[in-house]
């Protein structure tokens, strides 16, 4: 215990404890000797013997100094201060090498850590603030063939109940809140959440509490509480404790709030953050959804979380899960029949932004990897490019004695520092550089609760840490071996011309350089090969005409609308915007085609079809208003449209789309055909031209259409659509006053143009495809700034033999011709390496596709044009046209060399 | 790190310890010579490592110095054992005793056959 103490003593003196001046010990040296002389002259030797004695036996004074001094301090801090100081006087000096170094470095690091932010938000911590993240999963309900979607509420009670091998099963549903009072009342985004939701995620509180036990039931309307987010204390409680046990009103119910979360938890979707949270049974009163409903099997809208027991495997629980669903399924078969469930890493959820954003972000840390590379690959040849300028300097201090080894830590630990600084920059850009990837989200009524926590936290800290690290040592890797490799004496005897080594060296820069080009070659390839996949798809013909139209969702039923009175005022405010000048047509629908959310199907028995086994009869559909069709300009291909007649107390009807009729008719005309769906039969009365539902690159499915009269339900949306003549924003206006003068209290929220509303789908290949091109352009710049250090380094390096070659005759331009050959040489090299990487990686992302819907439809990121070999071509010429310019700079300054100069200076 | 001056080093720590703990307050020199003629001058130190030796021990607490006369009236640092070097001495010879009893007994030309 002593001796350990003593060590740590020691440790911390030397390092931190006051310094023992070197002068005291110089007076304590002299003293020694001094008595050791005068001992020796009372021994009867000469004052001057004596003295030669007593330095011997001292073993030499500037020894001993050097032994105290080594024991005095720590002598490697002391080493690797001075390498500090030293790095940065040379810094300091080449201010232009240092800022091209940490500049670049600070693009490829703060890329790298801003796409490792975003995955880290959404792939590796998807929930903040809850306990035990690793033992959570998403609950997934599989139908017959094999799709995903989410859970029925008596479904999620049964796995509640049932299931022994999980922590808990808890179900939540995204819900849009109207709070405060009529007039001046607030959209809010929550979750109704099952009672046990805040115990299973192991959440907890802020201030208050998280609901009890006695508010884990299933009797609707019995639960009157609510829990806030912290966001939402701060910003509308100023974090007013005494905010607990007061009402909130909540679509015109008054709630208690009993909670507020803790600050890191944002709900369960990743990258989205929510307000507030109310028991689920809170349905019947808050959005007047019905009894029935609540128990409907069929109603599959909660997404659920479990937390696996702990020692429990992920296989186990699945494996108990499946079993409990399968026998479920046939205690069921009326609703649940061929259905299961599974269990999958809350990531993989494919509800949620996850879904769009996993590709992408794929796609983004492959780019910011090269990047990176390339950034790399320039550091360690401006880093070569300076080690030959000091080579003296290097020469020189070995051979004052430097070891190697020191010398090789010194590059070292500058191209550390360059590294910090540039990790430095590039961290502080990241918040920064975060929210400019959040402005690529569609405009939806989501979109605003995007975010991701940009507070630094460790994980990311510790990446940028070890990549600043990594880029460090592959810089300097190749500079600090070639210091070991310089040969002492031919240095300081050269005159100053590069020998064999200097060769070498030079073509380990060409090889650095082209690889550079590679690397440039593969983003320039991913960023035409991304646009051009991104403009095919804008060139798909949707199959409606979403230009002139409006767009804005009502959210009625918090405004504590019924159903009855839900419908008349879309009757009434369609009403009034057709009275409005300027307003051509006016419809309202459940789904928004190509929007952000997921679209909704219905499993429907066709007479006269026969099922195959296992075949999914889940068929996506729309709910609408007559004038929906004709206001898409979707036009009909046989039969009739909805009318007015199609109402609560007329016999069912139902549009089926081409795509329909070819699955289930074989193109026979279906007109007048029965159909069941929602417990009744509808007739057939028409069919509508196919046009798109989810994605612009989908490829069509079958789908139909229900009159808004007949089937519209409580948990259904309201998209309201007003084509008019001109600008669509104008009819904005109409339809605040138009809505208001209906209802005081019905606010219009988020308005915006289909045009701009559809973009969502188009979200996943935006985002590639101007994230390719902006890494593509800084690759490209990277690549070019290599090339053109190399040629003007190689050109200096031959002014003697160029000047001899002018003297003796040569032209001009021909010597210009050959520095300029000598470029496309190497950029000849990397372009050939750089196509057959490209191929690979066309290959790659040609599978990465990506899905914001419930149902497994999804689209390819990159459409079809992966194989395209104009991108290839197009790519190549311009990176030679890029190379031929950056070698033509020096190839100028290498023919304008005055053949005088040039030998003179020999 | 080699063995040989490990073991050097730390049996002249223990020298200067128990030297200390002897004769009171030392300076440098005086001390060397002391261990020197403790040893009835079969040592012979090298003076240049002493004083390393001397500022480690202060780093490890076991010692502390103060400046102060020598006997021709020179001022000159004197370096004196601290409680935590008291212990040490202790610690250091039981465990320097138990090392020459064992090494002894393999050395005892007649040990147990």
């Amino acid at each position: 215990m002593d001796a350990l103490r003593a060590r740590v003593r020691s440790l911390w003196m030397r390092a931190f404890g006051a310094r023992q001046r070197l002068d005291e010990f110089d007076a304590e040296l002299q003293n020694h000797v001094a008595l050791h002389t005068e001992d020796g002259v009372r021994a009867g030797l000469s004052p001057e013997e004596a003295r030669r004695q007593a330095l011997i036996r001292l073993g030499g004074a500037e020894q001993t100094r050097q032994a105290y001094r080594d024991r005095r301090t720590l002598p490697w801090i002391e080493e690797l201060l001075q390498d500090i100081r030293f790095a940065l006087r040379m810094m300091a000096r080449n201010r232009g090498f240092t800022m091209v170094a940490v500049l670049t470095l600070a693009i490829g690091i703060g890329a790298t850590a801003t796409a490792f932010t975003w995955i880290d938000a959404v792939l590796l911590q998807p929930l903040g603030g809850v306990k035990e993240p690793n033992r959570l999963v998403t609950v997934e309900t599989v139908t017959s063939n094999g799709e995903w979607v989410p859970n029925s509420y008596p479904d999620f009670i049964d796995f509640r109940d049932r299931l022994k091998l999980f922590d808990g099963v808890a179900a939540t549903h995204v819900s849009a809140f109207s709070v405060g009072k009529e007039d001046h009342a607030e959209r809010v985004w929550g979750e109704l959440v099952s009672g046990n939701y805040f115990a299973v995620l192991g959440v907890k509180a802020e201030a208050g509490r998280m609901f009890l036990p006695t508010e884990y039931g299933d009797v609707p309307g019995a639960y009157p509480v609510t829990v806030i987010s912290d966001r939402y204390w701060r910003s509308h409680y100023g974090a007013d404790p005494a905010v607990i046990g007061r009402t909130i009103r909540i679509n015109q119910h008054e709630l208690t709030i009993v909670g507020v979360a803790a600050p890191q938890f944002h709900g369960s979707i990743p990258v989205i953050s929510f307000d507030i949270w109310v028991p689920y049974m809170e349905q019947s009163v808050l959005n007047g959804v019905q009894l029935w409903m609540l128990r409907d099997r069929h109603d599959r809208n909660m997404l659920g979380i479990a937390r696996l027991r702990p020692g429990v495997s992920f296989e186990q629980a699945r494996l108990e899960l499946k079993t409990l669903a399968d026998r479920m399924a046939i205690a069921n078969a009326n609703v649940s029949e061929g259905m299961s469930a599974t269990l999958m890493p809350l990531w993989k959820s494919p509800h949620g932004p996850q879904g769009l954003l996993i590709g992408p972000l794929r796609i983004l840390m492959g780019v910011c990897v090269l990047v990176l590379l390339i950034v790399c690959a320039n550091v360690t040849n401006l880093l070569l490019a300076r080690a030959t300028v000091r080579e003296k300097e290097f020469s020189a201090r070995m051979a004052l004695g430097a070891g190697r080894g020191r010398i090789a830590r010194q590059v070292l630990t500058e191209s550390l520092m360059l590294t910090g600084c540039g990790a430095a920059l590039g961290l502080a850009a990241t918040p920064w550089m975060s929210r400019a990837l959040r402005t690529l989200m569609p405009p939806s009524p989501m979109a605003s609760l995007v975010s991701t926590d940009t507070r630094p936290n460790l994980a990311v800290l510790a990446f940028t840490v070890g990549l600043c690290v990594v880029a460090a040592l592959a810089a300097s890797v190749v500079p600090a071996l070639q210091v070991g490799r310089l040969n002492l004496s031919a240095k300081l005897n050269a005159g100053g011309r590069g020998g064999s080594a200097g060769r070498a060296r030079n073509r380990l820069r060409s090889m650095l350089v082209a690889s550079e080009v590679a690397l440039a070659l593969v983003a320039l390839v991913g960023a035409g090969l991304f646009t051009r996949g991104f403009q095919q798809t804008l060139r798909i013909d949707p199959g409606f005409d979403p230009n002139h139209i409006l767009l804005n969702q009502f959210y009625l039923s918090t405004n504590g609308y019924n159903l009855a009175q839900r419908r008349e005022f879309c009757r009434r405010l369609g009403e009034r915007m057709l009275a409005a000048p300027g307003v051509t047509d006016v419809a309202y629908s459940d789904g928004v085609p190509l929007g952000f959310e997921p679209s909704w199907w219905e499993e429907l028995k066709i007479e006269g079809y026969a099922p195959r086994p296992n075949e999914n009869m889940n068929i996506f559909r729309n709910v609408i208003s007559p004038g929906y069709l004709p206001l898409m300009h979707i036009p009909m291909v046989d039969g009739r449209n909805f009318t007015e007649q199609d109402n609560e107390n007329a016999p069912a009807v139902m549009i089926v789309n081409e795509a329909f009729v070819q699955r289930f008719f074989a193109g026979h005309s279906p007109i007048g055909k029965k159909i069941h769906g929602w417990g009744s039969w509808f007739r057939v009365v028409g069919v509508a031209k196919d046009s798109k539902y989810h994605y612009l690159g989908e490829s069509t499915p079958a789908y139909f259409y229900v009159p808004f009269r007949q089937v519209f339900r409580e948990d259904m949306n309201l998209a309201f659509y007003v084509r008019s003549q001109g600008d669509p924003d104008s009819a904005l206006s109409t339809l605040r006053t138009q809505a208001r003068a209906i209802d005081p209290n019905v606010t219009v929220f988020d308005a915006a143009p289909l045009k701009e509303f559809i973009g969502a789908s188009l979200y996943p290949q935006k985002v590639a495809a101007s994230l390719m091109t902006v890494l593509g352009s800084i690759a490209l710049l990277l690549a070019a700034v290599g090339l053109y250090s190399v040629m003007a380094y190689s050109v200096a390096q031959r002014t003697q033999e160029i000047g001899v070659r002018m003297a003796l005759g040569a032209n001009p331009v021909h010597v210009s011709w050959m520095v300029v050959r000598q470029g496309l040489g190497l950029a000849t090299g990397g372009l050939v390496v750089g196509t057959a990487l490209a191929i690979g990686m066309a290959r790659a992302i040609e599978s990465v596709s990506f899905t914001n819907s419930g149902m497994g439809t999804s689209a390819r990121l990159l459409g079809s044009g992966a194989n395209h070999p104009l991108i290839y071509v197009g790519a190549a010429a311009f990176l030679s046209v890029v190379a031929v310019l950056a070698s033509y700079l020096p190839a100028r300054r290498a023919a304008s060399v005055d053949p005088m100069q040039a030998l003179r200076a020999e | 790190m080699g063995g040989k001056t490990d073991v050097w080093q730390g049996t002249l720590a223990l020298m200067v310890l128990k030297t200390l703990q002897l004769m009171g307050p030392q300076h440098g020199y005086g001390l060397a010579r002391r261990i020197e003629q403790t040893s009835g001058d079969l040592l012979e130190l090298n003076y240049g490592t002493l004083y390393p030796a001397l500022l480690k021990l202060e780093q490890e607490g076991y010692i502390r110095s103060r400046w102060g006369a020598s006997e021709n009236n020179r001022k000159a640092k004197f370096y004196e054992l601290t409680k935590a070097g008291e212990r040490q001495v202790r610690k250091a010879a039981a465990e320097w005793e138990q090392t020459t009893e064992i090494l002894s007994r393999f050395l005892a030309p007649n040990a147990e056959a």
